[in-house]
């Protein structure tokens, strides 16, 4: 990989200078302005954010179109249900009422829970995927800057995390978690199944990163604008924030935008395995599954999450490549 | 990069439409909305109504072989089950799962047995016996006789010594699994304590053998219904000469139709037929197929596709065990190319969420939970009247001889849940707000089943606490007699059809890992259990156990009465006679049958 002029980064201690249009952007403000000219980028982007508003907004969702995803509306209302507990109206009980159908058997708002569902995979995937890249930043630099001792540990640590099963792990360690808080006539708190995986979702999710970064280190740290900074007698502080970082958001940027789809699907597939988030909390992994047990009679119920699974993971990869793109035009093809 | 890219998107918008716009036509197919039949157990639409088995007691006559055909049976061919598990043990001593029992039937045989004489109507017979068996000194003491022409498969005739060898060997360490009732009645409670087993040389004194034809049972209590115990697959014969203990498990001597010719763990099976089973000793196996041919491994869902298509081999398959799983319901039962093909029976296990007696103390609250229970909605969720009954007694219409119907909760009229009498009956209670621990099994489907019953809890102002449990050690969790849970659900299959393998099992001793899951002590219950057990008409004891079902409900409520699930299976168009044993819930072996 190609890597920019270091002295270009610099972006605060760029001279500026009187000149044309052209010259004297910051790299920021160019890849910007690249950024803007993509428009899969942007239109993804929007997809993005609109991904992220409907989240954030789901209880306003909720109150103006009236219902909630916890009420079993077909249940309560008969005519809405056949006898095998699917809707009877066609589309999966689509109607002015119920935008996009009911829920086979238990009979929810399929749109309240899609809704509620984004929200409560997104949250986690996003807390994850902050957390995941902290810690794979930190421990990648560490490793790759200070070497030696230090290296060889965070190296044989990442190797044991990359090696583990992790989902073998995480199904045996939620009950772990429930015994040792929650006392056993209490139902367990949804923020502590939401912060146990996270914790957990992090845990298994940084190795990845780190090792990645440890290696764009280790070529860098050899480089001559480094061993300048080291000569002139620069902290190795101010060495891992002002020389090697900048030169690092490349790699990390990417690694995250990519990883935070992968961890909402992680999740899902974690909700599938009963160890996520259970019932009666929403779950867009969870209606996902559910869509793939009923969709020879029901095939709507599988759409609308699946779609918006799809359309989701989609846009956000299709991001990740445009900023990418953006900050980096040489790898254009 | 940035053409593939936008090919990709468009390529998704034009699929996003074209799924969108292709209408999922709704599922009007289905009888709309709530049937409201009595009890809800009117069966699949279209279908006839189901009607409970009727088990009586047949005559030495009707233990007189062969077998009653099926209606146009074929005989020879070859037949395919497939199923998902292999069976675990083959030693009839181990065996005390139903589809274990139900293959058992095959290779070896019992001293009586259920004989189909008509569909839905059985007698028991005697199998080896010439007759279910005289009993005297008031039930006591069992007498049976052996058939002439009755041999093991290398033709050496079966004699009384191998019937009480097989009795013997069941006390052996080795012996894990099975039935335990004759045992118990032979020696005491710990049967394992007071005798270890024929191995070391001694005998059990309380079977004699006069001579080679005649066997003596003598019980230390009165069983007016030990006949039926003797039926069970886990008490089928054992060749004392070639008894090798452990290894009996791998390569069991046939005394029935067939014998195992080549078996490999978890994928397949072929059975051959036995040449020196007589069928005119015989009046329960048809053994009408040439060869068996069974194949392991395959999920339900599998299943069910796989007999749906009726492709080519999978036209002479059937399946022992597996029912269509509720996604494929509507389908299966929808499709009426399909009616020919397709069984079903409701389950002759009796499922109960029980309540923790040493936690939930008030019986008013017991009561209100019993009124505002949404049997209905979990219905639905399990997939409508179709996949689930909902039964409102203990005892299971099925496997219960004189079973009498009572509803004491209004579930016949308010399936759903008569929230109102509910609060009433909370208002007069120690506590109008109660909080409910309720652990639930954690599977997708239970977790929607609470999901339903915490909903229509709440409406009666209780506060339900779910507690998922880890479905490998959920009846660990919830078989601790200290458990943390205020209800629970759990299940009991009756051994034959009488209220004596029920009642005295699930309000038995109370301890850790034993069934009675309400821990329910009541002396005078108990009292009157051992009463009803030891009576020697069994008519009267079956209208007994009747009575006391109902009086455990009103007087005590321990439990709430589960939903009744219902197995719809199919079979290959080629194969005859498939019909799902009321009992053990399964497709019994006897009147299989192929069409050429």
């Amino acid at each position: 990989m190609t890597i920019p002029a270091p002295a270009a980064t610099n972006a605060e201690t760029a001279p500026v200078v009187k000149a044309p249009e052209t010259v004297g952007r910051s790299p920021g403000q160019l890849m910007w302005l690249r950024f803007r000219r993509d428009r899969t980028g942007v239109a993804s982007a929007v997809v993005v954010i609109f991904f992220i508003l409907v989240a954030l907004l789901a209880p306003v969702i909720s109150l103006v179109y009236g219902k909630d995803p916890y009420t079993l509306y077909g249940q309560d209302t008969p005519g809405l249900l056949n006898d095998f507990g699917y809707p009877i109206a066609a589309n999966g009980g689509i109607s002015p009422q119920f935008w996009f159908g009911i829920e086979p058997g238990l009979g929810r708002d399929v749109f309240m829970q899609l809704v509620y569902g984004i929200r409560t995979s997104l949250l986690i995937a996003v807390v994850s995927t902050v957390l995941t890249t902290m810690i794979g930043i930190v421990m990648g630099i560490v490793a790759g800057y200070a070497g030696g001792k230090t290296d060889y540990f965070i190296g044989r640590l990442i190797d044991t995390l990359l090696s583990f099963p992790s989902v073998l792990f995480i199904i045996a360690f939620m009950p772990v978690v429930e015994n040792l808080f929650v006392s056993a006539d209490e139902e367990t708190p949804v923020w502590l199944r939401a912060v146990t995986l996270v914790l957990v979702l992090t845990l298994f999710g940084w190795a990845a990163l780190a090792r990645l970064l440890r290696g764009q280190v280790l070529s860098l740290r050899e480089r001559e604008f480094v061993e300048a900074a080291r000569v002139t007698g620069a902290s190795p502080a101010r060495i891992v924030f002002k020389e090697l970082l900048p030169n690092l958001w490349t790699p990390i940027l990417i690694q995250s935008t990519l990883l935070l789809p992968a961890l909402v699907t992680s999740e899902a597939a974690l909700s599938y395995l009963g160890v996520g988030m259970i019932e009666p909390i929403p779950d867009w992994g969870r209606m996902f599954r559910r869509g793939t047990e009923v969709y020879q009679n029901d095939i709507t119920y599988l759409i609308f999450p699946g779609v918006a699974l799809v359309i989701f993971v989609i846009a956000f990869n299709l991001l990740g490549d445009s900023v990418r793109d953006a900050f980096d035009p040489k790898l254009k093809r | 990069m940035t053409v593939r890219k936008r090919t990709a998107v468009a390529a998704l918008a034009i699929g996003v439409l074209a799924v969108t716009s292709a209408c999922a036509a709704g599922n009007q197919g289905a009888p709309a909305a709530s049937s409201g039949g009595p009890s809800g157990s009117a069966a699949a639409p279209a279908a006839p109504a189901y009607k409970p088995a009727v088990i009586t007691v047949g005559t030495a006559e009707d233990s007189k072989g062969p077998a009653i055909p099926p209606e146009g049976v074929v005989k020879g061919g070859t037949v395919t089950m497939i199923d998902r598990d292999d069976f675990s043990h083959l030693d009839p001593a181990q065996i005390y799962v139903n589809t274990e029992a139900n293959f058992g039937r095959l290779i070896s045989r019992t001293l009586t047995g259920y004989k189909r004489v008509a569909k839905g109507e059985f007698k028991l017979v005697g199998d080896l016996a010439t007759d279910v068996g005289t009993a005297s000194d008031g039930g006591k003491t069992w007498k049976f006789t052996l058939k002439d022409g009755v041999k093991w498969e290398d033709g050496t005739p079966i004699t009384s010594a191998d019937v009480k060898w097989s009795m013997e060997r069941t006390f052996a360490p080795f012996i894990t699994q099975g039935p335990t009732y004759i045992q118990q009645w032979l020696t005491e409670v710990d049967h394992k304590k007071a005798y270890q087993g024929p191995y070391d040389g001694k005998e059990l004194d309380a079977i004699e053998t006069p001579d080679d034809k005649t066997i003596i049972y003598k019980f230390k209590t009165p069983h007016a219904d030990a006949n039926y115990a003797f039926a069970m697959g886990g008490y089928a014969i054992v060749p004392k000469a070639k008894d090798t203990k452990e290894q009996y498990d791998k390569t069991p001597v046939s005394s029935g139709p067939y014998i195992i010719k080549s078996h490999v763990v978890d994928k397949s099976m072929d059975l051959e037929r036995n040449p020196n089973w007589d069928p005119a000793t015989d009046p329960i196996r048809g053994a009408y197929p040439d060869k068996w041919h069974l194949e392991f491994g395959f999920e339900a869902l599998q299943v069910t596709d796989r007999l749906m298509a009726d492709a080519g081999p999978d036209q002479s398959a059937f399946t022992f065990y597996a029912s269509a799983p509720p996604e494929r319901l509507q389908q299966v039962l929808g499709d009426p190319a399909l009616a020919s093909r397709r069984l079903n029976s409701p389950s002759p296990y009796g499922n109960y969420y029980y309540f923790n007696l040493d936690r939930v103390k008030d019986i008013k609250i017991r009561q209100a939970i019993n009124y505002a229970w949404p049997s209905k909605q979990i219905q639905q969720v399990l997939g409508g009247p179709a996949a689930a009954a909902l039964p409102t007694t203990i005892l299971n219409e099925n496997t219960t001889v004189g079973y009498q119907s009572y509803d004491l909760f209004g579930k016949e009229t308010k399936p759903e849940g008569d929230i109102a009498k509910a609060k009433e009956l909370l208002a007069q209670s120690s506590n109008p707000t109660p909080t409910i621990v309720y652990a639930y099994n954690q599977t997708p489907v239970q977790e929607q089943v609470t999901v339903a019953i915490k909903s229509a809890l709440q409406k009666a102002g209780i506060n339900v606490v779910a507690k998922p449990l880890d479905r490998k050690t959920y009846y660990d969790s919830i078989g601790k007699t200290k458990n943390e849970f205020d209800m629970y659900w759990g299940g009991w299959g009756a051994d034959w059809p009488s209220g004596s393998t029920v009642m005295p099992v699930i309000f038995g001793p109370v301890a850790d890992g034993a069934p009675n899951y309400s821990h329910l002590k009541d002396p005078a219950l108990t009292a009157e259990m051992d009463k009803i057990t030891a009576t020697t008409d069994i008519d009267a004891a079956n209208a007994a156990w009747m009575a006391l079902d109902k009086k455990v409900q009103e007087t005590i409520t321990p439990l709430v009465v589960a939903e009744n699930r219902i197995a719809t299976m199919l079979h290959g168009s080629k194969v005859g006679g498939a019909e799902i044993d009321p009992q053990q819930w399964v497709v019994q072996p006897d009147t299989i049958f192929v069409k050429p």
